[in-house]
C-alpha cells in the first residue's frame, strides 16, 4: 500500500495539474473570504445579520474559508474522481495492475494518496482565508484580538478539521461515482449532478431528509454543525458512515470487476 | 487436421534450440480434453517445462465466448508469437494471464503459479497489453518512475530506481527523449516506452501485445533484435502480433488461435513443414495456361490458376500474366518443365514456393477463402482471360491452396 501511495503522487504532483487545483481553491478561498468581510453590516445568505463583532470572536477566522467549504468538496470531488477515473480511460491502470496486483493495496493506496492531496488543498486554502483575514479585518473593524490567542488557534484548528471531514466526504462521492463509471467526465458530472441539485432539491421539498443526505451531512461537517438544527456529532456520525460505505463499496467493486479499459 | 507433430522429421529449429520440447495441439485435441493430469500427458510436457500453461481456459461475455477451452503451453526460454485474426481472443487471453479478468472457466499456471493469484508471479512478468498506455501529461522517465516505484524497485533509494529506470530508456533507445511528454511521442516512441515499462522488473516472463506497431523499419529491427537478444538470454518472451513476416523472423514457438479456440501450437517450423509445396508457372503465352493446367490435371496434381497475381508485363494487354501453381514439391520441377515443353508450351518462369506464415495463417484462419473466390469470378471476367479447367483447383470447397 505505501508502494502504491508514494506512486499516486508521481501524477498528482504533475505541475499543471498541482498548480491548477491549488490555483482553483485559493481563488474559492479568496472570493469566500473577500464576500465575508465586505458583508459585514449585510445579511448573509440564510438571512442572518453579518456584524464585525461576530467576526471578531475566535471563530471568526475561519468564517472566510468556511463560507465556501460547498466550492473546497467540490474541487475534492472532482480531483478524486479526475484521478481514479482517469486512470481508467487512459489505460494506465493496465500497467499499475500489472506493476501491483493486489488490487485493495493499490486503490488504498491511492485513495490514501488522494485524501492527503485533499487535506494539503484545504490547507492551502485555509492558509490564504487566514492571511486575507487578517488583511481584510481592519478595514471593516473586526478586531483579530480574539483569533491569535489559544481559543483562536483551537477554533482555527477545529475548523480546518471540520473543513478537511466534509471534503474527504465530497472526495468519497468522487471516487465511489469514479470506480463505478470508469470516465472522468461521467464521474464528475454525475457526481456533482447527484450532490448539488439533487439533494438541495430533496432537502428543499422534504426538509427532514437534510439529517440523512450524505451531501447535506458533509456541509453539516465542514462547517462545524452550523448550517442546520442538527447535533454535530450525529452529522460526523452519519457522515463518516456514508464515507465508509462508499469507500467499501468502491473497493469492493474495484477488485471483483474485469480490468475491461 | 492437426499441425506440429513433435515426431515430424522435417522438425528443425530455427534459432538457438532453447525450447524444451515441441507442443503438438490442434483443434480437436484444444477442444477435447478437460482434466488438467490429461492434458499433461497428452501435451507432453510437464508444467514445470512451461512458462504459460493453461487448460481449458475460456472467458464468456454474455452468450458469446471470446475465450474457448484454450490449451495453453509456452516453454520457458523460447520466444514465442501468439497471432490470430482480430477479435480471436489474444488479448482477452493475455488479460487472463496478468490477472487483470477472471476466467469463465478452466485453470492456468504462470511461472508455476496459479493466475488466480497474480500477485504470486506478476512480480516476474513485464507486460504490454493493447498499446502503450501512460500518463500523458508526464514525462517519459516519470512514467517509467511512477512504475518503479509502484514494483518497488529499489525501495526508498531513488537513485537505484533512477538507475534502473536509465537502464530501459537506453535499452529501447529512448533516452533522449525520456524527459518530454508522453503525449508528444510519436507512436514509434510510445511503443519504446511500452516496452520500457514491462523490462522494467527485469522480468522472467515478457508478454507483450503488438509491440512493433507504429515502429519505422529500423525500429521494427531494433526491436527484433532486442526481443531475440532477451530471449537469448533466457527469458521467455511472449509476443502477439498482426505482422507475422515478424513473427516469422523472430519466434522458434507459435500458438495460433481463431475464435476464442486453439488452431495451432508448436513450433513455426512444424506448422510450415506441414504446409504443401507448390511449383508456380506462368506459360509464355497467356493461352497456353489453360491448356497446361489440363496437362498437370492429367498427371494427377491438384492444380490452380490466378488470373490476377503474376508479375506485370508492359507488352501485354492486361497488367498481369496468369500463374499456374501446381501442389507438388520442388523435386518434380523439372519433370513438369519437360512436360510443358514436350507439349510445346514454353515457360517464361518457373518457381517453387513453400508456403509462409502469412498463407498458413490465412489458410488456417479461413481468410484464403475469400482471395479464391475472387480469383475465381476474374476467371470468369468475360475479358479474354483464361478460365480455368473443370476440377483444377478454384472452387474454394477444393482447394488447401494459398495465394499464388
Amino acid at each position: 500500500m505505501i508502494t502504491a501511495f508514494r506512486a499516486e503522487w508521481v501524477p498528482l504532483l504533475r505541475p499543471r495539474f498541482l498548480l491548477g487545483t491549488l490555483g482553483a481553491v485559493v481563488a474559492c478561498a479568496v472570493l469566500g473570504t473577500v464576500l465575508t468581510f465586505f458583508s459585514v453590516g449585510h445579511q448573509d445568505f440564510d438571512g442572518d445579520p453579518v456584524t464585525a463583532a461576530a467576526l471578531s470572536r475566535p471563530d471568526g477566522l475561519i468564517q472566510g474559508v468556511e463560507a465556501v467549504s460547498i466550492l473546497l468538496g467540490v474541487v475534492a470531488l472532482s480531483v478524486v474522481a479526475a484521478s481514479l477515473a482517469g486512470d481508467h480511460s487512459h489505460g494506465t491502470l493496465r500497467n499499475q495492475l500489472v506493476a501491483q496486483p493486489h488490487r485493495a493495496r493499490l486503490l488504498a493506496g491511492k485513495l490514501l494518496a488522494l485524501a492527503t492531496f485533499v487535506v494539503v488543498v484545504v490547507a492551502a486554502a485555509t492558509i490564504v482565508s487566514v492571511g486575507l483575514s487578517f488583511l481584510l479585518a481592519p478595514t471593516r473593524g473586526v478586531s483579530t484580538a480574539g483569533w491569535s490567542g489559544w481559543a483562536g488557534l483551537a477554533e482555527l484548528g477545529t475548523g480546518f478539521v471540520n473543513l478537511c471531514l466534509g471534503s474527504l466526504g465530497y472526495a468519497a462521492i468522487g471516487a465511489l461515482a469514479a470506480i463505478l463509471l470508469r470516465g472522468p467526465a461521467a464521474a464528475i458530472a454525475v457526481a456533482l449532478a447527484y450532490a448539488l441539485p439533487v439533494e438541495m432539491l430533496i432537502s428543499r421539498i422534504y426538509h427532514p431528509a437534510r439529517s440523512w443526505l450524505p451531501v447535506q451531512l458533509m456541509q453539516e461537517i465542514a462547517t462545524g454543525g452550523a448550517a442546520y438544527a442538527m447535533p454535530y456529532a450525529d452529522a460526523l456520525l452519519r457522515g463518516v458512515l456514508y464515507a465508509g460505505v462508499m469507500v467499501l463499496l468502491a473497493l469492493v467493486i474495484f477488485r471483483r470487476r474485469d480490468m475491461t479499459a | 487436421m492437426t499441425f506440429g507433430s513433435a515426431t515430424d522429421p522435417a522438425h528443425a529449429h530455427r534459432g538457438p534450440a532453447r525450447v524444451p520440447a515441441t507442443s503438438p495441439a490442434s483443434m480437436d485435441t484444444a477442444a477435447g480434453m478437460d482434466t488438467a493430469a490429461g492434458m499433461d500427458t497428452a501435451a507432453g510436457m510437464a508444467r514445470s517445462d512451461t512458462a504459460i500453461w493453461t487448460r481449458g481456459l475460456s472467458k464468456r461475455y454474455g452468450a458469446r465466448r471470446a475465450v474457448d477451452h484454450l490449451d495453453l503451453q509456452v516453454p520457458r526460454g523460447a520466444l514465442s508469437g501468439f497471432v490470430g485474426p482480430n477479435g480471436a481472443g489474444k488479448s482477452t487471453t493475455l488479460r487472463m494471464l496478468l490477472g487483470l479478468i477472471r476466467p469463465s472457466a478452466g485453470h492456468g499456471h504462470v511461472l508455476g503459479e496459479p493466475i488466480t493469484e497474480p500477485d504470486r508471479y506478476l512480480h516476474r512478468v513485464g507486460a504490454m497489453i493493447e498499446g502503450p498506455t501512460f500518463h500523458p501529461g508526464l514525462s517519459g522517465r516519470r512514467n517509467l518512475d511512477q512504475l518503479a516505484i509502484l514494483r518497488g524497485i529499489g525501495g526508498w533509494q531513488r537513485a537505484r530506481r533512477a538507475r534502473r529506470v536509465e537502464e530501459v530508456l537506453e535499452q529501447v533507445g529512448l533516452g533522449k527523449r525520456a524527459d518530454d511528454r508522453f503525449s508528444s511521442y510519436s507512436l514509434g516512441m510510445k511503443q519504446r516506452l511500452g516496452i520500457a515499462a514491462a523490462l522494467l522488473p527485469d522480468p522472467c516472463l515478457l508478454i507483450l501485445d503488438e509491440p512493433t506497431n507504429g515502429l519505422d523499419p529500423a525500429g521494427i529491427r531494433e526491436i527484433r533484435a532486442l526481443l531475440g537478444q532477451l530471449a537469448g538470454a533466457g527469458m521467455t518472451v511472449f509476443v502477439s502480433s498482426h505482422l507475422l513476416t515478424e513473427v516469422e523472423q523472430i519466434c522458434d514457438h507459435l500458438v495460433m488461435i481463431n475464435n476464442g479456440r486453439m488452431l495451432f501450437q508448436g513450433h513455426v517450423t512444424d506448422l510450415l513443414a506441414a504446409e504443401d509445396p507448390r511449383i508456380l508457372m506462368i506459360p509464355e503465352h497467356d493461352a497456353d495456361a489453360r491448356r497446361l493446367a489440363g496437362l498437370l490435371d492429367d498427371e494427377g496434381l491438384r492444380v490452380e490458376i490466378d488470373l490476377c497475381s503474376g508479375p506485370p508485363d508492359a507488352s501485354a494487354t492486361r497488367g498481369r500474366r496468369p500463374v499456374v501453381t501446381a501442389h507438388a514439391p520442388e523435386g518434380l520441377a523439372a519433370h513438369l518443365n519437360r512436360l510443358a515443353m514436350r507439349a510445346g508450351i514454353t515457360l517464361r518462369s518457373l518457381r517453387t514456393q513453400r508456403p509462409n506464415l502469412e498463407e498458413t495463417f490465412l489458410r488456417v484462419t479461413g481468410e484464403i477463402d475469400g482471395d479464391l473466390v475472387r480469383s475465381a469470378q476474374a476467371a470468369q471476367a468475360p475479358d479474354g482471360s483464361v478460365p480455368p479447367p473443370a476440377g483444377a483447383g478454384l472452387d474454394p470447397a477444393h482447394s488447401r491452396g494459398g495465394a499464388t
